[in-house]
């Protein structure tokens, strides 16, 4: 059995000697660019250069070249994967286990490598992106650990004369589609869980991250994965369509908008002819998520907890805040702290250390942001803004708006952007109707010093991960395990005991133990 | 991890003293200021809150209920919210004693609540007025004058809220400032008290006042520390000149561990701008309880004796303030615990940093801030057996947890400088609350004289 479960240490980046090493990773991930990411089927590996991401701070800069998947690769990769899927299922729980701790040392062994192709592909900051690097690791050790204590199935009531068991056995063929955002993470999470439960996965990731899927794929099998049971299909939506509606798929684990979660609920809810099975889909979807600041809360301490919350990474995360519901007689008071901190964010390169905001992932999410910005300024009152650098990227002002009206796009759906709006309430029992109106439920925030009030709000809030007093972001392995309720996902929490178990199916057995009237 | 004062750099100032010479001198320097502690019966407010202090530390959730609530209050609204916040917290507390079972008790009637929240609000102010001098510099004036007509220097510390913006940083720098002139002013006429106006170095000003790096800039991160340096810095080039100008010292404090690399090279980067090179008095923090501190004190002597300005600067050894938050974070980001944990470690640290910043004069000033009996009197013997005049070392306590140190400090004709806090009750209750978990969970002389340890052991080496 492992040590004990424990988070991979995040760099401490306030050490100077520490962020001295930053630059040199750096520089040796651009000596080696574009990374090469194969349509990675079994041990066939095609390269090609028709799929390309590029540093979203730096456009012109090429991070990673692959060739498109196309309809023959998907059934080829449904077909390695059930190949794979006779070996490994028969490996032991103990050796699965094995495999994704020795990956994670791979990781370990290159993590600042990693960290900066991350700075580079998805222009996340470096504080960011390491912790990306260590939840990578911190999915890989504790879906190991689950998978060996899920080996031992569960106890049942045992009478005389019969054994009862309860076992768990891997649903088959396990599609992971993944988004950029958490590049590494989050399909290291969802495919070291599959795998963990003795699955096999083919791996659809983001297309403007696949450079860093490719860094997984490599990372599990130099840990001992074998290469038919994990696939790598570089591609575009079309590509993970074809894997949810295969016929040969078990599972869906999906991480992305509530959109094209939709799509995929309806599509693998088709069960064609010679279809033998269900597809379980495990989807971790959009949020609007608020933060309600009670009258009492400590505004030293909710300030750049706010802030940081909507604005790191540009808002770019599902758990980020982009409501304030603050009691009316500290709104004024907040609403100036909160601008005046808004207004001090630097929008700059991701590379650059200090840089509060970085350049939103693609031409269209900034498309996106500023038509939403658009409807901020028309329909409510620009509190603060943080201005973009006037360079090539793709850039977008931080921004804090007010006095929005009810029904407002800008309350209610989710931007991904650096946009946050605050709106006054009441007291706290209408910042909680507001909350419970929403069609989203993933996470939540709250700033309080009156314990009724945190016990009041717990009850009452629909959201899967409330953060009390603290930001709302950067869920922990373990100890923060992390999904939505509503429309903001299917499954169990990601990092946290259950979530092996959409993965698994449960068999039991139950054996007549009396022969001729003897126990044996 | 500890350094003795043979791995400073440079050239030894003094002979390294025989540790028994020294022993045999903090014994007697200390039974000294023992015996000149005012004795409780003279101060029957103080035993009371000495007492109560006594009785808080003594059980853990007890005083973080009290503490959760000191921190409450300016938040609250009404007597009524005062009385449901400090019910609130007091219901977490285990095996409530019948005190505040019966606080609990009142807290079911409109007319008991607010009876409980005026005391409870009484209770904090009287607590607050220990230790917060007045609301603004003039206000202090008074207390500022009577400390000095006995016998004691000061250093003014401005409380406030946090800065998050540039208009909080702008407001913070203004209020620096104006306490720089108004004290230099106000001090002007004040009577001579040789002792604390003149060491080795030469003259001491009379004014002093001390600034948080973090309430200066909003913009202070750890990962970029040059990013929140440069824009501290356009504010603390200011108040440095304006120190100079009137004749004030300006002390720049230490805060936590994210932002000392940014504290430490934006103090010792200015101070050696072309414009400081005459002055200003100046100084800054050396934290005991950071096992690194030893190399952070490489590089200032490193500094100091590089560098061409006077007067010296003034290096304050504390033990540090921010030691719960340290070991938290860095237990929960798994790093390193960059505090010692061991009490004798970090003590047997603060003496080997206390003999170095010694040998380290005229490079540097020293200032000991400790309210350990044992601390302090080592550093006055070390200064003896090295042959330095007691002018040449000064001692530093903290008003309201200090004031029986200082006061047999003064009445043996050591120099003394007590820090002062300023501003009003609601922004320095943070404040308030910080000093009281250092206060309740620390080695104080008159707490552990009242648990009756002997005096040999409270001066034993640590």
């Amino acid at each position: 059995m492992p040590i004990p479960f424990a988070n991979e240490p995040i760099l401490e980046l306030r050490r100077a000697a520490v962020r001295a090493g930053l630059q040199e990773a750096l520089d040796r991930v651009d000596a080696q660019l574009p990374v090469e990411v194969p349509v990675w089927i079994g041990d066939d590996a095609r390269t090609g250069a028709e799929l390309l991401s590029t540093d979203p701070g730096a456009p012109d800069r090429l991070v990673a070249a692959a060739p498109t998947t196309g309809p023959a690769d998907v059934e080829a990769a449904v077909a390695e994967a059930q190949r794979g899927l006779r070996t490994w299922r028969a490996v032991g729980a103990a050796d699965r286990a094995q495999a994704l701790i020795a990956a994670a040392a791979w990781m370990r062994e290159r993590r600042l490598e990693l960290t900066a192709l991350e700075v580079r592909e998805c222009a996340k900051p470096w504080a960011e992106a390491d912790a990306d690097v260590c939840e990578a690791i911190d999915f890989l050790e504790y879906y190991a650990r689950g998978a060996i204590e899920l080996g031992h199935g569960r106890e049942l009531l045992q009478v005389p004369g019969e054994r009862n068991e309860l076992s768990y056995h891997p649903r088959g063929v396990v599609a992971v589609i993944s988004p950029w955002n958490f590049p590494l993470a989050i399909p290291c999470g969802m495919a070291s869980a599959a795998l963990a439960a003795g699955n096999a996965v083919v791996l659809k990731p983001a297309e403007q991250s696949p450079g860093m899927a490719q860094r997984l794929v490599a990372a599990l099998r130099a840990g001992g994965v074998p290469p038919a049971a994990i696939s790598l299909l570089p591609g575009e939506g079309d590509v993970g369509a074809a894997l949810v509606a295969h016929p040969g798929v078990h599972a869906i684990a999906f991480t992305g908008s509530l959109a094209v979660g939709r799509q995929i609920v309806a599509a693998a809810a088709q069960v064609p002819d010679g279809q033998r099975h269900f597809k379980q889909v495990v989807a971790e979807l959009g949020g609007k998520n608020c933060v309600i600041v009670a009258a009492d809360a400590d505004l030293d301490e909710a300030v750049p907890a706010i802030v940081g919350s909507a604005f790191n990474y540009a808002g770019q995360k599902c758990s980020a805040a982009s409501r304030i519901l603050v009691h009316e007689a500290i709104a004024a008071q907040l609403t100036e702290r909160v601008a005046g901190a808004a207004r001090t964010l630097v929008v700059g390169q991701a590379q650059t250390l200090g840089t509060d905001v970085p350049p939103v992932i693609e031409r269209d999410a900034q498309e996106r942001v500023a038509r939403y910005a658009a409807i901020a300024r028309s329909e409510g009152r620009i509190v603060a803004q943080a201005p973009a650098p006037g360079e090539a990227g793709w850039f977008c002002p931080a921004i804090v708006v007010a006095d929005l009206p009810p029904g407002s796009a800008v309350l209610e759906q989710e931007i991904f952007g650096p946009v946050l709006a605050i709106q006054a309430v009441r007291d706290v029992e209408q910042a909680c109707d507001v909350v419970d109106e929403l069609a989203y439920a993933l996470t939540g925030g709250l700033f309080t010093r009156d314990p009724a009030i945190v016990r009041r709000v717990r009850e009452r809030t629909p959201v899967g991960n409330l953060y009390v007093n603290r930001g709302i972001t950067g869920a922990m392995v373990a100890r923060q395990p992390f999904g939505g309720n509503r429309l903001s996902g299917t499954g169990l929490k990601a990092g946290g005991p259950d979530y092996l178990l959409q993965f698994v199916e449960q068999r039991a057995v139950s054996e007549n133990t009396m022969r001729h009237g003897l126990e044996v | 991890m500890t350094a003795s004062a043979s791995d400073a750099p440079g050239p030894p100032a003094a002979p390294v003293a025989p540790d028994a010479q020294v022993e045999a001198e903090v014994r007697r320097i200390g039974e000294q200021l023992a015996a000149a502690f005012p004795a409780a019966s003279r101060q029957p407010l103080r035993a009371l809150d000495a007492r109560a202090m006594e009785m808080a530390s003594s059980d853990r959730e007890l005083r973080a209920a009290l503490f959760r609530f000191v921190d409450v209050v300016p938040a609250c609204r009404s007597l009524d919210d005062l009385a449901r916040h400090l019910v609130g917290y007091l219901e977490e507390v285990p095996d409530a004693s019948p005190p505040i079972s019966a606080a609990m008790r009142i807290s079911g009637t409109r007319a008991g609540r607010a009876a409980l929240g005026a005391a409870a609000a009484g209770g904090v102010r009287h607590l607050a007025h220990r230790f917060i001098i007045g609301e603004t510099p003039a206000a202090a004036l008074g207390t500022l004058r009577k400390l000095w007509d006995g016998g004691v220097a000061s250093s003014v510390d401005l409380l406030g809220e946090a800065t998050v913006t540039e208009a909080e940083a702008d407001r913070y720098a203004q209020r620096c400032l104006d306490a720089v002139e108004q004290l230099a002013a106000a001090t002007r006429s004040w009577p001579e008290r040789p002792m604390l106006e003149a060491d080795g170095a030469g003259p001491l000003p009379r004014a002093n006042v001390c600034v948080k790096v973090s309430a200066l800039t909003p913009l202070l991160r750890p990962d970029a520390p040059a990013r929140g340096q440069q824009d501290a810095a356009r504010r603390l080039r200011p108040l440095l000149r304006a120190a100079q100008a009137a004749g004030s010292h300006l002390h720049i404090d230490m805060e936590s561990l994210d932002s000392r690399e940014a504290v430490l090279e934006l103090v010792l980067d200015l101070l050696d701008e072309d414009e400081f090179r005459e002055g200003p008095s100046a100084g800054l923090v050396l934290q005991a309880y950071l096992r690194d501190s030893p190399g952070q004190l490489d590089q200032i002597v490193a500094w100091a004796r590089a560098t061409a300005r006077r007067p010296p600067l003034t290096v304050r050894l504390v033990k540090g303030a921010y030691w719960d938050h340290e070991l938290v974070q860095a237990r929960q980001h798994g790093w390193d615990v960059p505090v010692f944990q061991d009490k004798h470690e970090c003590d047997r640290n603060f003496e080997a940093l206390t003999r170095r910043l010694l040998a380290a004069r005229p490079s540097l000033r020293v200032a000991i801030a400790s309210h350990n009996l044992r601390s302090v009197a080592h550093a006055i013997a070390c200064n003896r057996v090295a042959g330095g005049e007691d002018r040449d070392l000064e001692l530093q306590v903290l008003r309201g947890l200090g004031d029986e140190l200082q006061h047999a400090l003064a009445t043996l004709g050591y120099r003394v400088r007590t820090y002062c806090p300023v501003g009003d009750l609601v922004a320095g209750m943070a404040y308030l609350v910080r000093r009281l978990l250092e206060n309740t969970s620390n080695d104080s002389f008159l707490s552990a004289q009242a648990s009756g340890v002997p005096i040999e052991e409270l001066l034993a080496a640590p």
